[in-house]
């Protein structure tokens, strides 16, 4: 079981390499990233962009080139058409966002001819978070993608948490529906929600986790807390992964961990036939680091 | 306190602890109702309040062979001030259980839900449960709602709940086992009813709701057979001995009831709870046993 996202590096090596196909990989920061996770020994990696860029690129950040495999393409969208179809084809493992806006990078990969997103999948974003104060890894979600899931969105992404889990080694995660309070109030969408997901748990309609909800924050992961208010669940006070009720929610945890407690992290959107990287530029080197890391673990 | 297992200890046990309770009864003239009230005073655990047609109501008596002066008899020829006499005796404490006797129902429901003058407190939820007696079950089944709320809201279930959960620790059963009923154990956002069950549960494991051992939805194999629980491998703290079965609507709950009594030769008593005092409504098709353990259920739960 990982507890520490540098013991993700440890966890891939001597396993088969992921092929991860960076999308309009022109800049600096994007190939420096691939860059570290190839020499890392973790991807193999892929640009696709303009060819004379990336040599620019290189050159300028001594980033040896042959390290990777270049494909050329004329423009950002035609980079990204490309990319997502060779992870259609099994000519890629991971598909990672480079130069090119968010904005045409999922519609890329939403794309229904291209075919790599199932017929209803829901698109959602997991971010695994190292906080020094907590005993484990948290495994949180959605802080990026949904603003405000429904009752159908929640249960996909609480899979997705599991299935990041159990890629993370962890056998029976344990998780933990956030809400504002851990008494159930069928005026609050979100206590309802909570109450069904952890019911659904209970029936192996959700296979795979322990799962409890509605809980407030401090019960799911403060032991001390979760004794106080008389919580007899298995996930209180140790909870692996967290769901959260909406976006708002979700995005404040996660910037309160990064900015206020100098956390680190890793990302993935979740939904895809692969898993993506979605780094922006403001991003650490080693949290791109970590995403790459994290997404090569999720890969088939 | 041992658990009662039939309803003929009913009796024994309001004999055994020497309980003794005043029946008020709205329009007495009826023949299964002297006859019902007459075996519980001679049994020695009520004492009888006949309001009605007093003249109707001996000529009964006697045609039954049944002393009329084991009663008290209130002659009051009208079925409404009947009615209202008998809830007004209930409400000024001067009566333990209210009963219908020849009134129609809907005439004796409006006497108890009048707000100024019934016996419904502001915003209670009138509701019914049942204690249903069968050869082919270890214990008794209390059953809910077979009578009252066509389609129960979550608040609903919580008040049908806690009655029959009260109605169980009267029989002695401290931790009742409910098992919340459906058509499969599995949730589905979209039928409602299973979401109110899943709040329920939760809300039991919270303490927001009274202490009992609870699940659902669970069909009723999963809820009272311990050998399918086995074959479905569905972990259930009910585990197949469930004592309260809480259906998701009147309709189902009603044809339980009456399957039970028509092929599983069951036997039953049942009454409206959410009052501040039992109310007891018979159907005339019920059996004799059944009034008589309905009055006797009432005095257990006064």
């Amino acid at each position: 079981m990982i507890t520490k996202l540098d013991q993700m590096f440890t966890a891939l090596q001597g396993k088969t390499k992921k092929k991860i196909v960076a999308v309009w990989a022109n800049d600096s920061h994007t190939i420096e990233a691939v860059s570290n996770a190839v020499d890392k020994n973790i991807v193999e990696g892929i640009l696709v962009g303009d060819k004379n860029e990336i040599e620019k690129t290189c050159k300028a950040e001594k980033i040896d080139i042959n390290k990777f495999t270049v494909i050329h393409a004329n423009t950002d969208v035609e980079a990204a058409n490309m990319a997502v179809k060779m992870v259609a084809e099994k000519k890629g493992d991971i598909l990672m966002k480079g130069l090119l806006s968010t904005d045409k990078y999922m519609r890329a990969i939403l794309n229904k001819e291209a075919g790599l997103l199932p017929p209803k999948a829901v698109l959602s974003h997991i971010t695994v978070i190292e906080n020094a104060n907590y005993h484990k890894l948290m495994i949180v979600g959605d802080v990026a993608v949904i603003p405000n899931p429904d009752i159908n969105q929640k249960i996909a992404i609480t899979n997705y948490l599991i299935f990041t889990a159990k890629s993370l080694g962890i056998e029976r995660p344990k998780v933990a529906i956030i809400g504002a309070s851990e008494q159930v109030s069928p005026n609050i969408e979100s206590s309802v929600h909570a109450t069904i997901i952890s019911k659904m748990g209970d029936r192996g309609q959700i296979a795979g986790a322990i799962i409890e909800g509605p809980l407030a924050l401090d019960l799911a992961i403060d032991k001390e807390s979760a004794t106080i208010k008389k919580i007899d669940s298995e996930v209180a006070g140790d909870a692996d992964c967290l769901l959260f009720p909406n976006i708002e929610a979700g995005n404040v945890f996660y910037k309160t961990n990064t900015k206020l407690c100098g956390t680190e992290l890793g990302a993935v959107v979740c939904g895809a036939k692969v898993p993506c990287v979605l780094s922006s530029r403001g991003d650490t080197s080693l949290t791109k680091l970590y995403s790459i890391a994290l997404a090569a673990l999720m890969a088939k | 306190m041992e658990p009662i297992t039939k309803l003929s200890q009913i009796v024994d046990h309001l004999l055994d602890k020497q309980i003794k309770k005043r029946v008020a009864v709205a329009c007495a003239q009826d023949q299964n109702t002297i006859g019902a009230l007459a075996q519980a005073v001679e049994n020695g655990f009520a004492e009888a309040i006949m309001i009605g047609d007093q003249t109707q109501i001996e000529r009964i008596a006697t045609l039954e062979g049944i002393d009329p002066t084991i009663f008290t008899i209130i002659h009051l020829p009208n079925m409404v001030d009947a009615t209202l006499k008998a809830v007004e005796m209930v409400r000024n404490n001067e009566a333990d259980v209210l009963m219908k006797g020849l009134v129609g129902t809907d005439k004796f429901l409006k006497a108890v839900l009048d707000k100024q003058k019934g016996l419904l407190p502001e915003k209670a939820v009138m509701s019914y449960v049942a204690a249903i007696e069968l050869p082919k079950y270890h214990k008794l089944l209390f059953v809910t709602d077979t009578a009252v709320i066509p389609y129960p809201d979550l608040k609903q279930k919580s008040a049908m709940l806690k009655y029959s959960i009260d109605m169980a620790h009267k029989f002695g059963i401290e931790t009742p086992k409910v098992a919340l009923i459906g058509s499969a154990e599995k949730v589905s956002p979209s039928q409602q009813y299973t979401v109110d069950y899943a709040m329920m549960c939760k809300m039991v494991e919270r303490g927001q709701l009274p202490k009992c051992i609870i699940d659902g939805p669970l069909d009723v194999f999963l809820a009272c057979d311990p050998k399918s629980v086995e074959i479905k491998g569905v972990p259930t703290p009910v585990n197949g001995d469930a004592d309260v079965l809480l259906f998701p609507s009147l309709e189902s709950c009603n044809s339980f009831y009456k399957g039970l009594m028509l092929f599983g030769e069951g036997e039953l008593a049942g009454l409206i709870q959410g009052t501040i005092k039992p109310v007891v409504v018979m159907s005339r098709s019920e059996s004799s046993t059944s009034k008589f353990y309905c009055v006797a259920l009432a005095c257990l739960m006064a």
